[in-house]
């Protein structure tokens, strides 16, 4: 059968189809071999996720065998709630998201803070608006998104510095600055390290300074982006997580990393066309203080105080209806690295136990050639 | 004919509630995905005398709004009734500008106008305007050949007398027509709360869903149903005292 020519051209054709086939089905093998999870970002795409783009688009997740799925955000998506539906596995929500979500009995698990300085802040033109603390916002108009976490923050100012809400002008705010730029708004709310830069960029070009009035620096440490599981994935896929983020923080340091800037900025320019790149540059710049004010504050540190103080500020503010107990959820890299230590601890009591078992084997064999000398004896006695 | 649109209402909004506490308890999810009845329940006591004058903030700027364009659409189809060169540019112009989603224009209006009354008002009048100046140049345009033959033979006929023939025998249409678009009325004022205003129910649903308060949210769309059924009762009930004018007359 085999010799007959048309038989052969056929099982050459066969055999060509099953290499494609089983080319082709090696690269699924291989594309299954990653575990697929989605993260659901808080905003849209800008400098405020370079890093979370950066792991992705440079293969970091994948080399910790995860395919990653990153879903843009937006005012209308609440991570949490797709966490909870399931329609995502990782998410990033801020403080006063994760507070009200436990407040109602959410499952959800903070692994990882972003920004260890919220970026959240008032620009204002300081040859106009002279502020040099709290006292100088009266008599102001003070942008504010109502709902918003920057109303929580602005509020919880006012009223630590004793500043009445008739001593000053409330404006509400949307996604157009022209009241800001038409100078019909003293203090607007923004994030410093995108629109900031944007804005600051604008009215530089027309000849005015801009200035950011942080709340941090005032005693309100707010916490801004953290990244987010379930109570589900910390007990069934532990180590999905601590792939997860471990690539995220691996990401994150290599954005920041100044010997990366460049990589940094065309990944995000990638997805942020509108952006030109020299701003992009900028916005590294303010990011990476954001997210690494010092050297010694680690990316993805879990900054439990300003957590509880958050809590205290939505609890005053009467945001919650009672205690949550924030930090029973702050799981974050020390947790994973606590979990890590402890597998290190474990694996060196493996090991201690394998050396003790060698020693015992090398006492074994030693008394074993010991006895040799006697059994050979024994043997030529024989 | 109120009482029958209210409990349809409440029929359906309840419906819809109980649909959501079955995912709820199905999926056991927490409160901050779907509210417990008791939440919703502690909700409506704190936020319903409030959500009650938003409501009514807003349907007042619907119906000025609905009123405005019902105005401008008769002027508009009186004049695009003619099958001349304005008539068609008209039809033309109406179905293009209908065409645009009014999410992109309100932005340019609230730069415009600033986010108080002038905004919410034209925006509830663009959009329901639209859809019903397409019916009424329809309806007008649309000769009542055996009524009005009498009329041009006799040589007594004037435009006004024209577009009441007309309007006459279309009143079901007119009326099912102008009840349609004063839920889009509503849709329109609410939409431009959400978007930009600071005032209204929509500015209230947006602040909850910064809050991810979905309590407040569906407490706002009880409300929102009530008044729109009451409107809505009141322009079939209008069109319906109109009816029985013209008839006795």
């Amino acid at each position: 059968m085999i010799a007959n020519p048309k038989n052969i051209i056929l099982a050459c054709i066969a055999a060509s189809i099953l290499a494609a086939f089983s080319s082709g089905g090696c690269g699924k093998k291989a594309d299954k071999g990653l575990e697929e999870v989605t993260y659901r970002l808080k905003w849209l795409f800008n400098i405020s996720v370079v890093g979370d783009l950066y792991t992705d688009v440079h293969g970091i997740f994948a080399y910790r065998g995860l395919r990653v799925t990153i879903k843009e955000g937006g005012p209308e998506r609440d991570a949490i709630k797709e966490l909870e539906l399931d329609h995502a596995q990782f998410g990033v929500a801020s403080a006063d998201q994760v507070i009200r979500a436990l407040s109602k009995g959410a499952p959800v698990v903070v692994i990882a803070q972003l920004f260890q300085a919220n970026p959240l802040q008032w620009i204002y033109r300081p040859e106009k608006t002279r502020i040099e603390g709290p006292e100088d916002l009266k008599g102001k108009t003070i942008g504010i998104t109502y709902g918003g976490n920057d109303e929580t923050i602005m509020r919880a100012l006012l009223s630590k510095y004793k500043i009445m809400n008739n001593e000053i002008r409330f404006f509400s705010v949307r996604y157009d600055y022209t009241p800001f730029y038409e100078g019909e708004v003293d203090l607007w709310p923004i994030y410093q390290n995108a629109e900031g830069v944007v804005i600051g960029e604008k009215l530089h070009k027309a000849g005015e300074q801009v200035s950011f009035f942080n709340p941090d620096k005032f005693g309100i440490p707010f916490v801004s982006n953290s990244v987010i599981t379930t109570e589900r994935m910390l007990k069934e896929r532990p180590g999905t997580i601590r792939d997860f983020i471990s690539a995220l923080l691996q990401g994150w340091r290599e954005a920041l990393d100044p010997a990366n800037k460049e990589k940094a900025v065309a990944t995000i320019h990638r997805f942020d066309r509108d952006t030109p790149i020299k701003i992009i540059r900028k916005q590294l710049a303010a990011t990476r203080m954001l997210m690494k004010p010092s050297p010694e504050i680690e990316i993805g540190r879990i900054d439990v105080e300003a957590w509880k103080q958050t809590e205290r500020i939505m609890l005053e503010q009467k945001l919650i209806p009672g205690p949550v107990s924030v930090e029973k959820i702050l799981g974050g890299v020390h947790r994973f690295r606590d979990h890590r230590s402890e597998i290190r601890s474990r694996r060196s009591e493996v090991g201690d136990q394998k050396s003790e078992i060698r020693s015992q084997k090398s006492e074994v064999r030693n008394q074993k050639s010991d006895l040799r000398p006697l059994i050979s004896d024994l043997y030529s006695f024989n | 004919m109120l009482h029958r649109r209210i409990y349809q209402f409440v029929i359906v909004y309840f419906l819809g509630l109980t649909f959501l506490f079955l995912i709820k308890y199905v999926l056991n999810l927490s409160d901050y995905v779907i509210p417990s009845p008791q939440e919703i329940w502690h909700t409506a006591c704190r936020v319903f005398a409030r959500y009650l004058l938003d409501v009514m903030d807003t349907v007042s700027v619907a119906i000025i709004g609905h009123i405005l364009s019902i105005c401008l659409a008769t002027i508009v189809g009186i004049i695009g009734r003619l099958t001349t060169w304005v008539g068609s540019f008209i039809k033309v112009a109406a179905y293009n500008i209908q065409a645009y989603p009014i999410v992109a224009v309100a932005p340019i209006i609230f730069i415009l106008l600033g986010d108080g009354l002038s905004s919410r008002l034209l925006i509830a009048a663009m959009i329901c305007y639209f859809p019903l100046l397409l019916s009424f140049i329809g309806i007008l345009s649309e000769p009542v050949g055996h009524i009005e033959h009498f009329y041009d033979v006799t040589e007594r006929m004037s435009w006004q007398l024209q577009v009441k023939i007309r309007a006459f025998e279309n009143m079901n249409k007119l009326t099912t027509v102008i009840v349609g678009s004063a839920t889009l009325a509503i849709v329109g004022t609410i939409v431009a709360e959400f978007i930009a205003a600071s005032a209204g129910i929509g500015y209230s649903i947006r602040i909850a869903l910064y809050q991810s308060d979905l309590a407040k949210i569906l407490i706002a769309l009880f409300l929102i149903g009530i008044f729109t059924s009451l409107y809505l009762t009141c322009l079939e009930w209008l069109g319906y005292l109109t009816r029985k004018r013209w008839d006795r007359n």
